[in-house]
């Protein structure tokens, strides 16, 4: 499917960059991609939401495969998938019944409190979307109920003929929607993810705790400078080379009057009786539970569990993927291992194999909670999340 | 300026049992904020006072020690406090008299004007210099502006360098007192960097060599090998102490008096304690001077006495048979023992550098089997490096990891191999931090962990976690990052210095470098003896046949 050159250009920069990792942070990449999908929305000609969703599934493909393991990516296009589903949907509502009070489930409402879906019954849907057959049988009873109900109050709406006009209609309609739906659920969501999420702070740390922390992640800073402003407690930074993030984390933390100290990896267990609680920060969230997650976190996550100290991870919800790791390494990424063994050790770089994972896997058992910015849940509740923000059909692009 | 120093003094002695009291109760004391507890006076201090200084040697020094160790100590102090006591009426008169002069000399940089008292003006002049200087130490530490805590930092300075009781009666008062001075203008730098859990352990100390003209210069020598980490593993630094303690036996003339036999115990004292506070002595260091200690009395209460070339000669005998059967012969036979356990397509993993686990390596490459190797190693001291390289040098197939990323190569091991520094009572293990993850990673996934360790090592003490006795190495080794090119972030500019460059300004900031960490028993399969492949939890048996 082509685009418009201007929007082609924006998206090839976007393919290009993130192929050279010049993107750095699943949020700046989740904010672009995000961006770029609105572009694709309002700029490319689509005559009926069946066409969009191919447009928006062929283009968000392409920009997943030009960096598969950074998954914020393919997360923002299941999500606006979605979104043009409900939008869709919500339509269809409307239009049948117009006379009927039924358009309570509207867009607006439906997604952004991810808990409780109250979506649109999907029987409209054999009219609207074509693939969305398989999962009627899927969703909750209530939702099938209400729909037969509806069918027998209303005949008109499980006509076929009458969906090949009102899409055309509604093309017309559809789009500042589905544009309006895309910045306030998505784009603004973005916005306010770290302040969902340091709002919680409060309710996790007491007074005089020692919190462990590793990497630089901006969630978990955010989290505990706010708590910091209520509550006295210490914190440590593990360094994690080879990036030395922590260094960076320590000293932010330390400017904004965090009690901080920085150990060596090789001293998490050492340290970690003295530890009241974890605070981790993630590349991303799989299906299951689990995390992707800086290198070093599977062994702080795995040390705090010998020890019995609950293991927070403050997440965002894009950062939630429906996708599984069938193996620990499906999501890792190795980087130049020079900042290990260096070029100055000479004739060793030819003997020796050396590796420089970037991530690590950490199992869903070793995680307490994930606080993000709707609340929190447990790995277990998961799987909910991503049945609330994603289609089960877009999970492979 | 030798009254006033034993005026300090005796303030010292009164405010002692109450520091002990209120070490480490404090949890939050920031290091920056002033105390506000008056009695709590050791929340802050970089090294626990005397009667945790003196409890600490005596973890080293064996018991009949203690006795003779303290009584010189009581003395000093007794005496000290005689002579204080008399000054003390000279004293104060003086120190009255200095406040007047104190405020009339400030706009005045010229000499003070002649009085009628008895210091002379340079001395007078130098009074001032040091309470300035010690005022200004105290206010960059935080501390309260009260000489009873410079009381206090003193006496700990004392204590790891005895020679200064003799100093400070002569006239290199003054020179002491400078000496003094800079102490404390580099405490509080120490003192910003403790961590409040860890008060009880000492911070990384310089060792002082200009005071000690009685000592043997190897020992000087090996102390500073010792502090600058030029010497390091458990049995190069136990080899390198017998062997210098041996150099100093030989060499040692009693004084006419007493017998070599019962002067030599008295002789190695101070070099011990010198070595005490260099780097604080590893575990099987002790067990050595222990062992060593036990072989002096054994030759003490021979009946009839030897004489003294008899008594050196046995010594020396002693400590190289020491030497060679209970590290070097051990060694090779932790290897014969060790070689049963590897086979052919084995794929072993090791962490840090051990000289056991390296000769293991190298013989089994010798008989050759076919395994190949995974050496894990981390931060700041890079040990693993050394034995990559010796490893990749006999041709072995090698892989290189840090420890973050551990679980990565756990992924095709069949064998943990690590060595240790001690075992513990408990079979616990004690050794370079790191070797505790690696082990729960192995558990984890259910890979056996052989540790290597000689009888030697085995101590009669036990830990629970790895706080209660550690070591704390210089904190600037964190530091130092090289500028790292990464390429996830190519477009964020390399620093060129690390973000903690500036560590010492920032409040709120401190570094940690542990250097040691205890691995539960649980976690380990096997250890590897000289006299056999015995389970970590035998460790106390053993101890008690082979002490």
């Amino acid at each position: 499917m082509t685009l418009p050159t201007q929007l082609e250009a924006q998206v090839e920069n976007f393919i290009t960059r993130l192929k050279r990792r010049q993107v750095i942070g699943s949020y700046e990449v989740a904010k672009e991609t995000a961006v770029i999908l609105r572009q694709a929305v309002s700029m490319s000609r689509w005559r009926d939401a069946d066409a969009l969703i191919d447009i928006i599934k062929d283009l968000g493909g392409r920009l997943a495969s030009a960096q598969p393991k950074e998954l914020a990516v393919g997360n923002i296009v299941r999500r606006v998938l979605k979104v043009i589903r409900e939008v869709v949907r919500g339509e269809l509502d409307d239009m049948m019944d117009n006379d009927d009070e039924y358009d309570d489930d509207d867009d607006d409402g439906s997604y952004s409190d991810g808990i409780n879906d109250e979506s649109p019954p999907p029987s409209k849907n054999l009219s609207t979307t074509s693939s969305q057959i398989g999962s009627v049988s899927e969703r909750p009873q209530l939702t099938v109920e209400s729909s037969m109900f509806r069918l027998l109050a209303d005949v008109s709406p499980a006509t076929p003929d009458d969906s090949s006009d009102t899409p055309e209609k509604k093309a017309y309609n559809l789009k500042p929607l589905i544009i309006q739906e895309i910045n306030e659920e998505i784009i603004a969501d973005l916005e306010t993810v770290y302040k969902g999420i340091a709002d919680q702070a409060i309710d996790y740390i007491h007074a005089n705790e020692v919190i462990m922390t590793i990497g630089k992640s901006r969630t978990v800073e955010e989290f505990l400078i706010r708590a910091a402003q209520k509550r006295k407690f210490q914190v440590i930074v593990a360094e994690t080379a080879p990036t030395y993030q922590g260094h960076d984390m320590a000293t932010a933390l330390s400017k904004a009057g965090i009690d901080t100290t920085v150990v060596v990896d090789s001293a998490i267990f050492a340290a970690m009786p003295r530890v009241n609680k974890v605070v981790v920060g993630a590349h991303a969230v799989l299906a299951n539970g689990g995390l992707v997650a800086v290198t070093g976190s599977q062994l702080l996550a795995a040390a705090a569990k010998h020890h019995a100290t609950p293991v927070l991870v403050c997440t965002a919800l894009y950062k939630l993927s429906p996708v599984f790791a069938y193996d620990a390494e499906t999501f890792n990424i190795t980087v130049a291992p020079n900042s290990i063994l260096d070029f100055q050790q000479g004739p060793l770089i030819d003997k020796v194999t050396v590796t420089n994972p970037y991530y690590d896997y950490v199992a869903p058992e070793l995680v307490s909670l994930f606080v993000h910015n709707l609340g929190s849940a447990p790995p277990t509740y998961v799987y909910r999340l991503i049945n609330d923000n994603y289609d089960p059909e877009d999970t492979t692009l | 300026m030798s009254k006033k120093y034993q005026l300090f003094q005796t303030r010292r002695q009164k405010s002692n049992p109450h520091q002990t009291r209120f070490t480490n109760m404090d949890p939050t004391a920031n290091k920056s904020s002033p105390l506000l507890v008056p009695g709590a006076v050791a929340a802050q201090k970089p090294v626990a006072g005397s009667p945790m200084g003196s409890s600490y040697e005596n973890q080293w020094l064996a018991p009949e020690e203690k006795q003779r160790g303290t009584s010189p100590a009581n003395s000093r102090t007794g005496s000290d406090a005689k002579s204080s006591r008399a000054s003390s009426d000279s004293g104060s008169p003086q120190i009255t008299q200095q406040n007047p002069n104190q405020s009339q000399q400030q706009p005045r940089p010229t000499p003070p004007r002649k009085s009628q008292k008895d210091m002379t003006k340079a001395e007078r002049r130098a009074l001032q210099e040091q309470q300035r200087l010690e005022k200004q130490g105290r206010i960059a530490a935080g501390l309260p502006k009260s000489a009873k805590k410079a009381a206090e930092l003193e006496s700990t300075n004392k204590k790891t360098q005895q020679q200064q009781q003799q100093q400070q009666q002569q006239q290199q008062s003054s020179g002491n007192g400078d000496d003094k001075q800079k102490k404390k203008a580099r405490a509080p730098k120490t003192d910003q960097n403790q961590v409040p859990w860890l008060m009880h352990l000492d911070s990384p100390k310089r060792p002082e060599t200009s005071g000690n003209k009685d000592l043997h210069p190897a020992v000087l020598a090996l102390g500073l090998y010792f502090s600058e980490h030029k010497i390091v593993g458990s049995n190069a630094r136990c080899v390198a102490m017998l062997e210098t303690f041996s150099k100093v036996i030989e060499e040692h003339r009693p004084p006419a008096d007493a017998t070599f036999a019962r002067n030599i115990q008295k002789h190695l004292d101070p070099h011990i304690a010198y070595l005490l506070g260099t780097r604080p002595m590893s575990l099987s260091m002790r067990e050595c001077i222990r062992w060593l200690k036990k072989e002096i009395s054994d030759i003490v209460e021979e009946d009839p006495p030897l004489s003294d070339e008899e008594a050196r000669s046995r010594l020396i005998e002693a400590i190289e048979h020491f030497i060679r059967e209970r590290i070097t012969m051990a060694d090779q036979l932790i290897v014969q023992n060790g070689l049963q356990k590897i086979q052919d397509g084995e794929v072993i993993l090791t962490y840090g550098k051990s000289s056991v686990v390296e000769n293991l390596l190298l013989e089994t490459k010798k008989k050759g089997i076919d395994f190949r190797v995974i050496v894990v190693d981390s931060r700041p001291l890079f040990e693993g490096k050394h034995l990559l390289r010796r490893l990749a040098a006999a041709g072995i197939d090698c892989s290189y990891f840090l420890l973050s990323s551990v679980y990565v190569a756990l992924r095709s091991v069949t064998k943990v191999i690590m060595g240790a520094h001690a075992l513990l009572n408990n079979g616990a293990v004690y050794s370079r931090v790191g070797t505790a993850m690696v082990a729960m990673a192995a558990r984890d996934k259910q890979i056996p962990v052989m540790i290597c360790c000689e009888t030697y090592k085995f101590v009669n003490r036990t830990q629970v976690d790895s706080l209660v006795l550690n070591e704390i190495g210089n904190p600037d080794e964190l530091v130092d990052t090289k500028p790292v090119f990464n390429s996830c972030h190519q477009t964020h500019p390399t620093p060129n210095e690390s973000a903690l460059s500036s560590w010492r300004e920032q409040p709120n900031l401190r570094l940690l470098n542990l250097l040691y960490d205890v691995t539960p028993s649980k976690y380990i399969t096997l250890v590897v003896t000289e006299v056999g492949l015995i389970p970590c939890t035998s460790a106390p048996v053993i101890w008690r046949e082979y002490k």
